[in-house]
């Protein structure tokens, strides 16, 4: 198992509540959230910088969130989705974790993505 | 609707009743479609044909007609076809044991509701025995006129004794005796015994009065044969004018007197055959105008049989309704004086039960070379069954065509090779074609590749295993647009039970196809948004129940979010998710709160999206709870202003909206931010895309609120 203390992750996600939720769950894992970014352009700007992981909810205020998920792995930053429904955006391979989710479940996906 | 169109196929008979009606007729029925296919032939059919009923359909009456009427018959019928009118043909056919039968056959086209012409229906009567008959009647006429003018007359003169006293060989080769015979002999001796009387008595009337007279009688030849002879006689005188002799001009009607006891003999079978095949016959001189009628004539007209059998042409005519009966007097005045013959189809009353029956009747006039009287034949029958029956088969023909043609499913049916044979109307309404241009056109040509492909593939399933298959197919309208039909369609099957087509009911489904659809997209959206709810719910929960904290208040907190978050979607399901108004959700998030004049909403009503509705609903939540818990709203007389306005800027417009608490305790900035403070400036900050910050002033707690107007809001 993999400390995850230290590790900055990006949060996108545009439903407020659900995005603060996210960073008490990380504050409890001892990540450090980056975000949350509610908007595209916003979380596009944050996936430029430092950031060791992230989860990308898919839509973002009628957006995609294909675009930060892109940047993402032209950067070899492990990176999930999250979503309430749907599958996960063509061409990429990695875990979608469905909402609602409790910590447990994003524990184990950071361990899953991580390790990948 | 369809006044010129290329007539439809007809529909299956399938009429058990006109089938048992038609198969008691003692007369040949067939119903042929338009294309001269059999649909229908009775028992009497069949059996002339000796065959099975499916070979019957298919049977190729031109192999059975007799080499002599072959041309004539095959002339008249494609004639009587082309006139689309009732016509009648008369031949001989080969009848399944070999004899040769004389037909008459009537073929009369049938007619749909909008008058087109479908086919024919045919009856054919056996008239052999009549035709014989009158066969027989022209031979005789033949062999007369061959006999008077072929062969010399023979002479016989004789004394007022009755010896010969001349005889020519003629007479002699008549009579059957040799000339020196004769010359011992006297007329008596050799005038058959039954004719003796009468010719004696003629003889001496003659002799006494000077009269001549002709006559018929036998003589006895000398081989005892007898002959039969006509005789002319007259009285020879000497120049004083006293008589010597008479001189006899003799013909041997032997021949006429035989085929006329023939005739007799078979007038009288085709008279027996006649009535016990249900027809009538009667007869009529024509110099008299006096006849007889058949015993069964008088009952087929419900008339008491009379001893004498005579019967009048008025007696005939009375029985006739009135509206077809001057036709019948037509037909038959001009069959007596013109001999024109006739076939007549006609209703009578008849005279014990008053019942209407459908009759038919031939007529014909025999004229006599030798200067006899002209004769009327007519016979007649029944047919009432028969017209009941073609009445019949056309109000079943006529329901089925006001069905396919009414009917709002599309109805359509084609050959095995799946091309079309028929459409109704609604058909070439939802496609766009005419009847024309559908008809005798494969299905592929208004389906894409694919569905042709499952159309063949469901026709293949029907001829293995029958049945019927029910599928939606992809159709092709003549402008490109592509329609969802429900097609149930099953086999046709010709009476021997052999698939002969394809019988489709398809019904537009294009609509709740696209409702499917719409519904499938709903479901999806509507288990988005639960997931998405739920997923705020959680978030609330977890913000709510933060470790150590009051259970209590916790609990409470949490109802109280719960309850706007309801709240807030009741508004948007009332609205449907659509752009939602700002004072309204407002109204909505303080309601809970709310005490007379607790706040004052002032602002215009913008119009806001429902997921950025979501969170000012709960932001006012939070802070309306802080209110009433810490601030303005917690002692008498506090109270909050909610004021919020639309800032047009150049191109954009932003929000500016000031919750201002007065009138409350001193405030004291809390030690810690909690959910409600974060959801505000954070969350609220977030959705609206601008700045949202709380003072926690001395005087009351204020909100600032500043954020772009996204478009459309209003």
């Amino acid at each position: 198992m993999r400390d995850l203390s230290g590790l900055h992750v990006l949060i996108v996600e545009d439903e407020p509540v659900v995005a603060m939720s996210l960073e008490d769950i990380l504050e409890e894992l001892g990540c450090i959230p980056v975000g949350p970014a509610s908007r595209l352009s916003e979380g596009l700007a944050l996936a430029a910088g430092a950031v060791d992981a992230a989860i990308l909810d898919i839509n973002l205020a009628g957006e995609r969130s294909t675009a930060i998920a892109e940047l993402l792995q032209a950067r070899d930053v492990p990176f999930a989705f999250a979503s309430g429904y749907g599958a996960p955006p063509d061409g990429f391979d990695v875990p979608m974790i469905e909402k609602p989710y409790r910590a447990a479940d994003i524990e184990r996906m950071l361990q899953v993505i991580l390790a990948g | 609707m369809t006044e010129t169109g290329p007539a439809h196929a007809p529909l299956p008979v399938g009429e058990d009743e006109f089938r048992l009606i038609a198969d008691s007729a003692p007369v040949a029925v067939w119903v042929t479609r338009l294309d001269r296919q059999r649909s229908f032939v009775n028992r009497a059919y069949v059996e002339f044909l000796g065959v099975s009923y499916a070979e019957a359909l298919a049977f190729d009456w031109r192999t059975i007609i007799h080499p002599e009427d072959a041309a004539r018959l095959l002339a008249e019928s494609i004639a009587g076809e082309a006139s689309l009118g009732t016509f009648t043909l008369e031949g001989r056919y080969r009848r399944a044991d070999g004899a040769w039968r004389w037909l008459s056959s009537t073929s009369q086209p049938r007619r749909n509701a909008a008058g087109e012409h479908i086919g024919f229906i045919g009856v054919a009567h056996d008239i052999t025995e009549a035709k014989e008959a009158e066969l027989a009647l022209r031979d005789r006429e033949l062999q007369l006129s061959a006999f008077i003018n072929q062969t010399t007359a023979g002479f016989a003169q004789v004394n007022l004794d009755g010896y010969f006293t001349l005889v020519n060989d003629r007479f002699c080769e008549i009579a059957g005796w040799s000339r020196e015979q004769l010359m011992q002999r006297t007329m008596q001796s050799i005038t058959h015994p039954d004719d003796l009387d009468r010719n004696v008595k003629m003889f001496e009337r003659a002799v006494r009065e000077g009269t001549p007279y002709a006559h018929e009688k036998r003589y006895i030849r000398e081989d005892g044969g007898i002959v039969w002879v006509n005789n002319s006689v007259a009285v020879i005188r000497r120049p004083d004018g006293q008589p010597f002799g008479v001189l006899a001009v003799t013909l041997d009607v032997t021949r006429r007197r035989d085929s006329e006891h023939n005739l007799r003999k078979s007038e009288e079978s085709l008279r027996l055959a006649t009535e016990s095949a249900g027809m009538a016959s009667w007869e009529l001189d024509l110099g008299t105008m006096t006849g007889k009628w058949s015993p069964n004539r008088f009952d087929l007209l419900g008339l008491v049989r009379r001893d004498d059998l005579r019967g009048t042409v008025e007696d005939w005519l009375d029985r006739i309704v009135v509206e077809d009966r001057e036709t019948a007097r037509t037909a038959a005045y001009r069959c007596f004086e013109q001999g024109v013959p006739y076939t007549l189809e006609y209703r009578i009353r008849r005279g014990d039960t008053g019942e209407e029956r459908w009759l038919q009747s031939h007529g014909s006039r025999i004229d006599y070379d030798d200067g006899r009287p002209s004769r009327f034949v007519g016979i007649s029958f029944d047919i009432t069954e028969r017209k009941l029956a073609e009445e019949r088969l056309r109000d079943s023909e006529t329901r089925f065509r006001t069905i396919f043609e009414q009917a709002n499913d599309y109805i359509l049916t084609s050959d095995l090779q799946q091309r079309i044979t028929s459409v109704n109307p609604a058909v070439q309404t939802a496609l766009g074609y005419s009847e024309a241009e559908v008809l005798g056109h494969s299905f592929a040509d208004f389906l894409d590749p694919d569905q042709f492909e499952q159309a063949t593939a469901m026709l293949r399933r029907k001829l293995t295993s029958g049945g019927t298959t029910r599928h939606t197919l992809r159709v092709r309208t003549r402008d490109g647009r592509s329609l969802v039909w429900e097609v149930s369609s099953r086999l046709i099957e010709d009476a021997a039970g052999r698939p002969s087509g394809l019988h489709a009911i398809c019904r537009d489904v294009t609509d709740a196809k696209r409702a499917e659809t719409h519904l499938r997209l709903l479901i999806d959206e509507l288990n988005h948004r639960v997931k998405n709810t739920l997923a705020i719910v959680q978030g609330i929960a977890q913000q709510s129940f933060k470790a150590g904290s009051d259970l209590k208040v916790a609990q409470r907190a949490f109802e109280g979010r719960l309850a706007a978050l309801s709240e807030a979607h009741n508004l948007l399901t009332r609205e449907h998710w659509g752009l939602v108004s700002m004072t309204q959700i407002i109204g909505d998030a303080i309601a809970p709160h709310a005490s007379a004049g607790c706040f004052s909403l002032e602002g215009p009503d913008l119009a806001i999206m429902p997921k950025t509705a979501i969170s000012l609903a709960l932001a006012i939540h939070e802070l309306a709870t802080n209110a009433v818990k810490h601030g303005a709203l917690s002692r008498p007389g506090g109270h909050v202003e909610i004021r919020w306005d639309r800032i047009r800027n150049n191109d954009n417009s932003r929000l500016s909206l000031v919750w201002q608490e007065i009138g409350g305790p001193g405030v004291v900035p809390p030690k810690s931010r909690g959910f409600g403070t974060r959801m505000i400036e954070r969350g609220l900050a977030a959705e609206l895309a601008g700045s949202v910050s709380i003072e926690f002033r001395p005087e009351g707690v204020v909100c600032i609120v500043d954020a772009p107007l996204p478009e459309g809001a209003e």
